[in-house]
């Protein structure tokens, strides 16, 4: 069993299977390119807390692997996140939101879907306001500009949940 | 938003160093490259791609915001002018690939498009892994909204490189394959391995602008095979010219399938599997078709010749080309034909009687010898083998012995009697295990007897002799001849033959009744005597009544009229007619003191009739024995000679010539003296032999008229009206199998039918026949 060494950005060194850090495509890719060297591989963008996240996840997935999902069978289902994956995603907004920048800067399809997928859920049936209210965004609209988007997006205003 | 993320990167901040790390990776990249590097250059672009993004957000109002994702439709992705740089880069490296070539040429110039194609191809593989990001966002993006001009970076690095340094090499890239690939053919030994990677190139490049990610041949199609295409035609009509002109037809034809061989496997080396087939076409142009005349002239000296090998080739190179074949089916016709006459003519100048087995022995040879090559060189080509029949057919039924007979029907007749050969107990009997493929050879000829009719006739005959005389060198190589003639002729050819097999086992389980018969029943009667009889129905025996009248001797009547009651006890309404002329039967003589265990004799019936006389006298007149025996003259001439001249009888006086006259007085030889204990009486058979064939030749003709006739009234049951024309040529299909009707006994078999008013003519049209129900 190879292993490879990932470091963090704040310079934590972790030794992982190799066939778990290739879950993410990015290091698979450059392993492919460069060939194994005992070097470890730096990952200047991902901190040490968020990356052992990261690694929990890879590993859990690599020991459980999931029944081969269709491609095309991927129809943006909000709905379908298995317990483990929730259970994963349990956490704060900040953490959250790390993981999915991670998950994208890594090139980890699975976990880039679930992250994105429980921020969707966070939202689905909220109302602009209670939106506003959970990311802690200031509303900049002036009151006729939101008049004029309602106006526009009327059509969908049904269909909203 | 993602304050996490904040950090604006600048484009100029990093392209710098991804520049160098390009330029490291397209150069040097076999040296090395650190993780780390490769890490900090995915994560550069990354950064670009990635906080770009937030940063135009961030910088506009929300109008502008509006504006900007109506445009873009959705999320903006940034990562134009990334893209650009590096594209711009691309070609600037081009340019420089471009001007090293300037100095170079032929070989050198292919290794070293060679040398930087496969180096730049594998290092464009790691940076696009490095842009990876670019390729998932941006490039994604522009390339669902429709962007043609856009692709990912790998696409893009073969685009550039085919637009910028392949596009501008291509004539002398293409001009050093074609020269390098002459040397090969002109026998160098050249450096397939090149040849092949900067082929793979041409394919590679044929980018396909719909599906950008799977290649079509274009490049390599327009650039590369269509001139390879042209010179080598070019090559092989100069080569071929030259050729043929120094060389005789056997050896270019080697040339030739050497050089189809080469270029086949010359595809196979470096070229696309596609080209082969056209390939090969265009040298089977040049190569043959465009000499197929030569070749087609040579074909009858390397028949004459036996030229087996050179034949094959001609064949198979022929095949390849349309119509190749169709002159040579017709000389190989003519020549089989000619080479088969020639052989049955000096076979039948050397002025002997034509011996059955020599006669089939050489059209054998014959057959053989170019079944041989048809189903060798010429792998049973169907025109070949329809040639092959057409000449055997016509040189087996028509040639110098037949001509000689003025009978087309010489030649079943010959090949029954060489079948009679096969199958009578002789001495001369071939070994039991070459007999299967004997019958074989004679099914072979049978195959083309144009009259199976007669030999129908000939073959029953003899049969019919073979197992009344006994004289079968096996039931089970009969029941397999029979067998072979079914399945060639069907059932009802066989019919007959298959009947008489039937009479002969059933006569001899009669003939054990009638034994046991005897013993329960016979009041004490015995016959005194071995007594066999075979009850043969007339109609499935070929056998003719006798032409004498005959007064069975004493001794042997008993007997008969024993069985004569017995088996019109049992069938009462059948007939029995007596044949004396077959049988036979044998006589221990007692009257000679030179020998005490005394001789067996063989004898006709006829022949015991007349000795059985001497039972009782001493000496008698031919008048005499006519009386008692009631033979008719010339049987009776010819028993009584067969006699004397088997010293049996003396006659007084000594017979000369045959000439027998009424008072000529006849008695036991007293002094007879033998080797053998069993002796054979001969009957004098030429006579009759003649006799046979005319009756049969006789009956054929009979029997053809009848079927003549039965086909006629068939078709015409069938067809109502029907003209001349139609009729004839309805007959002769419907009859070939088993001889071939002439038109004038069709015509008279007509005439026939009418007269018997089966058929007549249909008024005010000429030639135009009714049914008459």
């Amino acid at each position: 069993m190879t292993t490879v060494k990932l470091e963090s950005s704040d310079e934590k060194t972790y030794e992982v299977e190799k066939e778990i850090a290739c879950m993410s495509v990015t290091i698979k890719n450059m392993l492919e390119d460069i060939g194994e060297t005992d070097a470890a591989i730096p990952l200047p963008n991902v901190t040490s807390s968020i990356l052992e996240k990261v690694l929990e996840y890879c590993k859990h997935h690599h020991e459980h692997p999931s029944p081969q999902q269709d491609e095309k069978k991927d129809e943006k289902r909000l709905d379908d996140i298995p317990p483990y994956d929730r259970d994963f995603c349990k956490v704060d907004q900040p953490t959250l939101f790390e993981l999915i920048l991670a998950a994208n800067y890594l090139d980890i399809k699975p976990l880039l879907d679930v992250t994105c997928k429980t921020v969707a859920n966070m939202i689905r049936g909220k109302t602009p306001e209670e939106i506003r209210k959970i990311f802690n965004i200031k509303n900049d609209f002036t009151p006729e500009e939101e008049e004029q988007i309602r106006k526009e997006n009327e059509w969908c205003e049904d269909k909203g949940n | 938003m993602a304050s996490q993320v904040t950090r604006s990167v600048k484009l100029d901040e990093i392209w710098p160093e991804l520049e160098d790390g390009i330029y490291t990776i397209i150069t040097d990249f076999n040296k090395g490259f650190p993780k780390q590097k490769w890490m900090q250059l995915y994560t550069h672009v990354y950064n670009y791609c990635a906080a770009s993004q937030s940063r135009t957000t961030r910088g506009l109002t929300s109008k502008q915001q509006q504006q900007q994702q109506s445009q873009s439709s959705g999320a903006s992705f940034v990562g134009e002018e990334l893209y650009n740089r590096l594209n711009h880069f691309l070609k600037k490296h081009m340019k420089d690939l471009l001007k090293s070539t300037e100095s170079k040429m032929d070989e050198s110039l292919l290794n070293y498009y060679y040398t930087e194609w496969d180096r730049y191809t594998s290092s464009m593989k790691y940076t696009n892994n490095i842009f990876q990001y670019l390729n998932r966002h941006w490039v994604k993006r522009e390339v669902e909204d429709g962007k043609k001009e856009v692709y990912e970076i790998f696409i893009l690095s073969l685009v550039v490189w085919r637009d910028f340094l392949f596009t501008p090499l291509k004539a002398r890239l293409t001009s050093s394959l074609l020269d390098i690939i002459e040397n090969e053919r002109n026998g160098y030994q050249i450096n397939t391995q090149l040849v092949k990677g900067v082929i793979n190139g041409y394919v590679n490049l044929g980018l396909n602008k719909e599906k950008p990610k799977e290649t079509n041949l274009q490049v390599y199609k327009t650039s590369f095979e269509e001139l390879f295409q042209t010179a080598t035609e070019n090559y092989y009509t100069n080569e071929s010219l030259k050729f043929i002109s120094e060389n005789s037809i056997a050896d270019y034809m080697k040339k030739v399938e050497i050089r189809l061989n080469e270029e086949v496997k010359r595809v196979q080396q470096y070229l696309h599997p596609s080209t082969e087939a056209d390939l090969i076409a265009r040298c089977e142009k040049v190569l043959i078709e465009k000499h197929v005349e030569v070749i087609w002239n040579e074909f009858q000296s390397l028949l004459e010749n036996d030229k087996i090998s050179d034949l094959t080739r001609m064949y198979s190179l022929l095949s390849r080309i349309p119509r190749g074949l169709d002159p040579l089916r017709a000389t190989l016709e003519k020549h089989v034909q000619t080479v088969g006459l020639q052989a049955v003519s000096s076979l039948a100048s050397s002025g002997a009687a034509i011996e059955p087995k020599t006669y089939i022995e050489t059209l054998l040879k014959v057959f053989k010898k170019y079944n041989d090559l048809v189903t060798g060189a010429f792998r049973s080509d169907t025109g070949f083998v329809a040639s092959l029949d057409k000449a055997c057919r016509r040189f087996i039924n028509e040639n110098a012995v037949t001509q000689a007979a003025k009978s087309t029907s010489k030649s079943p007749e010959l090949l029954a009697r060489f079948t009679d050969f096969l199958l009578k107990k002789s001495s001369n009997n071939p070994e039991e295990s070459e007999m299967e493929q004997l019958l074989g050879d004679v099914m072979t000829i049978f195959k083309y007897i144009e009259d199976k009719d007669v030999f129908q006739d000939f073959y029953s005959k003899m049969l019919a002799k073979r197992l009344i005389h006994g004289t079968s060198t096996s039931e089970d190589l009969e029941g397999t001849m029979i067998g072979k003639l079914k399945s060639t002729c069907g059932y009802e050819y066989t019919s007959k033959l298959q009947r008489m097999f039937t009479d002969i086992s059933l006569s001899r389980d009669l003939l054990e009744r009638f034994n046991s018969h005897i013993e329960q029943n016979g009041n004490g009667v015995t016959l005194g005597m071995d007594f066999s009889v075979m009850v043969l129905a007339t109609g499935s025996w070929p056998l003719q009544p006798p032409n004498t009248n005959f007064s069975i001797p004493k001794e042997l009547q008993v007997c008969e009229q024993l069985f004569q009651n017995f088996y019109q006890h049992q069938y009462s309404g059948r007939k029995l007619n007596w044949l004396h002329h077959l049988s036979k039967g044998e006589l221990k003589t007692k009257y000679l003191p030179t020998s005490k265990k005394g001789y067996t004799l063989q004898c006709s019936t006829y022949q015991i009739g007349v000795l059985l006389q001497f039972n009782s006298y001493d000496t008698l007149s031919t008048e005499e024995i006519q009386e008692s025996t009631q033979l008719i003259d010339s049987v009776l001439k010819v028993t009584l000679t067969s006699l004397t001249k088997s010293k049996i009888l003396l006659a007084d006086p000594p017979l000369e010539e045959d000439d027998i006259s009424k008072s000529t007085s006849f008695s036991l030889n007293k002094q007879f003296k033998n080797k053998k204990n069993k002796i054979f009486i001969n009957v004098p058979v030429l006579t009759q032999v003649k006799e046979e064939i005319d009756s049969i030749h006789k009956t054929v003709e009979e029997d053809r008229k009848l079927q003549i006739q039965a086909a006629i009234v068939r078709i015409m049951k069938t067809r109502k009206q029907l003209n001349h024309q139609n009729l004839l040529s309805e007959v002769i299909q419907q009859l070939q199998t088993r001889f071939n009707p002439k038109v004038n006994i069709i015509k008279k078999c007509i005439d026939m039918l009418i007269e018997k008013e089966y058929l007549q003519r249909v008024e005010n049209q000429k030639d135009f026949y009714a049914y008459v129900a």
